[in-house]
């Protein structure tokens, strides 16, 4: 169950400069699968961290917004619908949310905080079309620019996210 | 050849004993920057200039390194290589495997004297020891230091300020390239070449810059 | 023949160099590395360790019967593990920083699975950690409450009997498998009466993207062993009982109140208690039954289930979100006192009502999932 409208078989080969980058290897060690979460940040994208983020933020800055606009918006859904786990909520034009409970916490990868579990089902009522954030996403968006690799359960692309809200 | 082309095909430029260990020193760290005009030691060149704190670390930890392998290295070719080429060990194949060696394993007595001695230093520099024993770039001087020993012959001291040279090159120009990068952040850079793209291009003009200390030192 | 000597030669001076090299390091190792024994002083001299220096402060403890709680099995991410560090800690390791806060930090906080023991040391460390242990058990029994929650029943193998409040949780271990490359602990309050000391019983619910969970939910079967340790924990009935008691909670937030309620009703303690439970729809209630049965059975004691979904007709209870019923069954806040347990979405807008009511702060007491 991911966001990404990329075909199953996307694959970009590894880059030379990661094996020797200590910062990149601990980022990636940390956003593997069964060390923070089950799916971990990455799916199957063998593309650097750095370069992940670069390609969405290129695209966050070709649809005339920011990753904080966007960062903030996903914040008023998410506290507008955590008050009320499993409760449908109206939160825009066609829009309704959903809040799941998640016990626990989850630290991010990048070592900057430790955010509640949990998430929240974003679905447009005109187009039927769905998306899936959690607390800990909205931060990696926010401070990072960092949407998730191409597979990853909460990865968004951008261009779909600004849809779904509205914001293109 | 192009002059271009022909600055690969050069000697080291490296001065007779006589001609004093300062130009022994500066030649290794300008005239021939092991990064910019041998182009050793790119891949941590280019990973870890991200950050003008990890470069400088590095940085510093390459300098320390290249110098005392370059000293452990020339003993162990002048006291048990050279010695035993009479009886027909090859030393030029030898000392490869030796010098890997020694670098290995003195990068990880290193670690651990470090952790035991300062912690804080550890701390701050104990990422990038490891890295270092892959640096193309120490084992390169150790290499250069065989060349200069049987060509100029060289003793300990020279081969002390050839290493710390050589490190002192590989630290100015990761330091030039951190700096370069920290500007970048706020450069508008085409996505495609974002990241090693736009950091070789740069490696590049800076190489050609350094060209201009070709030739400066004539013995 | 000459080719024979010079390829033993550099054979020998290509090994000798080699072990020469390995040797020294061995020694270096031996010298440097060893920390030989440390002191290690518990809570001014309540405890008196006498440890051999070199492990993580976590390990060590652990290896001399102190548990420190942690959630990530030492790797650095969970920051549960803390401990305050009065002397010989060492300056702070870079991957403690982004754990800490400046409070912290300043009152010598530290992360004990990335402090290594290099030399005597003082701590102070919570009183209650000293009884956690670690227990081997099986898992007798795996019940179905709903769509995403199971009950565990888990006998315990080694050490056979535990000691618990109810209100405390333990930790589970949930081994590697799959992609999972290690393992990691959670932690879930014990839903059984302390009574039953042998096993303990666990309502655990199916997290999205959970590492544990779905351990738990798809591999986990009757007769597997379980690693946990325990018992943990400060949420627990008040010593007050003039005050009358409500409890609100949501999904498995249900588990500390199963074990309370039936410990009360075992001991006869008999105090007032009103039980809101939130779900969505019917098929997310789970012990409605038994808690009615309780309600109907002990004067003092209200259960009032509570559904927010749209379109219920055969629904009979309370309707709407936990926090509206709660606004709309309690006016007076002054003689009672409040326990929550949840998301912590819910327990924030709990709070908020209750405040509203007259219940000051610290007459509600919650345990927050996150």
């Amino acid at each position: 169950m991911t966001n990404s409208t990329d075909p199953p078989d996307y694959h970009v080969p590894k880059t030379y400069g990661t094996r020797q980058d200590p910062e990149e290897q601990r980022l990636r060690n940390r956003m593997a699968p069964g060390v923070l979460c089950r799916d971990g940040f990455l799916g199957h994208d063998h593309r650097p961290v750095n370069e992940i983020i670069a390609s969405d933020r290129a695209e966050v800055d070709r649809l005339g917004l920011t990753s904080q606009q966007l960062a903030d918006r996903l914040q008023e859904i998410l506290e507008a619908t955590d008050p009320a786990p499993g409760a449908t909520r109206d939160v825009g034009e066609n829009l309704e949310a959903k809040f799941t409970e998640g016990m626990g916490r989850i630290p991010s990868p990048f070592a900057d905080g430790i955010f509640p579990k949990g998430e929240v089902e974003l679905r447009r009522t005109d187009t039927g079309e769905t998306l899936t954030f959690t607390p800990l996403s909205v931060h990696l968006i926010r401070e990072h620019d960092f949407y998730q690799g191409h597979g990853s359960r909460y990865r968004i692309d951008p261009a779909r996210l600004a849809r779904v809200l509205g914001m293109e | 050849m192009t002059p271009a082309l022909s600055i690969l095909a050069q000697e080291p430029i490296s001065a007779a004993p006589s001609a004093g260990l300062m130009i022994i020193l500066i030649s290794a760290a300008l005239t021939d920057n092991i990064l910019l005009t041998r182009f050793l030691g790119m891949c941590p060149f280019l990973s870890v200039s991200k950050q003008l704190k990890s470069a400088f670390g590095m940085g510093l930890a390459v300098v320390f390194v290249v110098t005392c392998t370059t000293v452990l290295n020339f003993w162990v070719y002048r006291y048990l290589l050279v010695p035993l080429e009479p009886y027909g060990v090859p030393a030029e194949s030898l000392k490869l495997i030796l010098f890997i060696v020694v670098i290995a394993g003195f990068v990880q007595f290193m670690e651990m004297l470090i952790e035991r001695v300062s912690l804080g230093l550890y701390f701050s520099l104990g990422i990038f020891l490891p890295l270092i024993t892959v640096n193309c770039a120490i084992l390169g001087a150790s290499l250069f230091m065989v060349i200069n020993v049987t060509s100029k012959g060289f003793d300990t001291l020279d081969v002390l300020m050839f290493g710390f040279g050589t490190g002192l090159g590989w630290f100015i120009a990761i330091m030039l390239l951190s700096g370069i990068r920290q500007r970048l952040k706020k450069a508008n850079i085409p996505p495609a070449l974002e990241g090693p793209g736009i950091t070789l291009i740069i490696t590049g003009i800076m190489a050609m810059a350094f060209v201009v200390f070709q030739g400066m030192i004539k013995i | 023949m000459d080719a024979l000597v010079s390829i033993l030669l550099s054979a020998a001076a290509a090994t000798g160099v080699t072990v020469g090299l390995a040797a020294l390091l061995l020694v270096a190792e031996r010298v440097l590395i060893s920390y030989g024994q440390c002191a290690v002083d518990i809570n001014d001299g309540a405890k008196r360790l006498d440890v051999k220096g070199g492990q993580t402060l976590l390990s060590t403890l652990k290896s001399e019967g102190i548990f420190i709680p942690s959630a990530c099995g030492g790797r650095g991410t969970c920051a549960y593990c803390k401990v305050k560090v009065l002397d010989g800690g060492g300056p702070i390791v870079p991957t403690e920083l982004p754990l800490l806060s400046p409070e912290e930090v300043r009152d010598n906080v530290r992360i004990s699975c990335q402090i290594k023991v290099r030399n005597d040391m003082r701590l102070a460390i919570p009183e209650e950690l000293f009884s956690i242990r670690e227990f081997i058990g099986t898992l007798e029994r795996v019940r179905d409450l709903t769509h995403d929650i199971k009950e565990l029943t888990i006998r315990l193998v080694d050490p056979e009997i535990i000691e618990f409040r109810p209100g405390q949780y333990i930790q589970i271990e949930a081994p590697a498998y799959g992609d999972n490359p290690e393992p990691v602990y959670r932690a879930y309050s014990i839903s059984s009466s302390p009574s039953m000391r042998d096993r303990i019983e666990l309502v655990v619910r199916r997290v999205p993207n959970g590492i544990c969970t779905t351990w738990v939910f798809d591999r986990l079967r009757e007769g597997d062993p379980i690693r946990l340790n325990g018992p943990y924990g400060e949420f627990r009935l008040s010593d007050d009982a003039s005050k009358k008691m409500i409890w609100i909670a949501g999904g498995s937030g249900m588990a500390p109140f199963w074990s309370m309620i039936r410990h009360m009703q075992e001991q006869g303690i008999e105090r007032d208690c009103t039980y809101f439970f939130g779900a969505v729809t019917p098929r997310d209630l789970f012990y409605v039954e038994e808690l009615a049965r309780l309600s109907e059975e002990l004067p003092w004691f209200r259960f009032v289930p509570a559904l927010s979904g749209k379109d219920l007709p055969d629904w009979e209870g309370e309707k709407g979100l936990i926090t509206e019923v709660v606004d709309r069954h309690i006016q007076d806040g002054s003689d009672k006192e409040a326990y929550l347990c949840g998301s912590s979405g819910m327990i924030d807008a709990s709070i908020k009502v209750l405040r509203a009511k007259g219940i000051p702060e610290d007459r509600i007491y919650y345990d927050k999932f996150n």
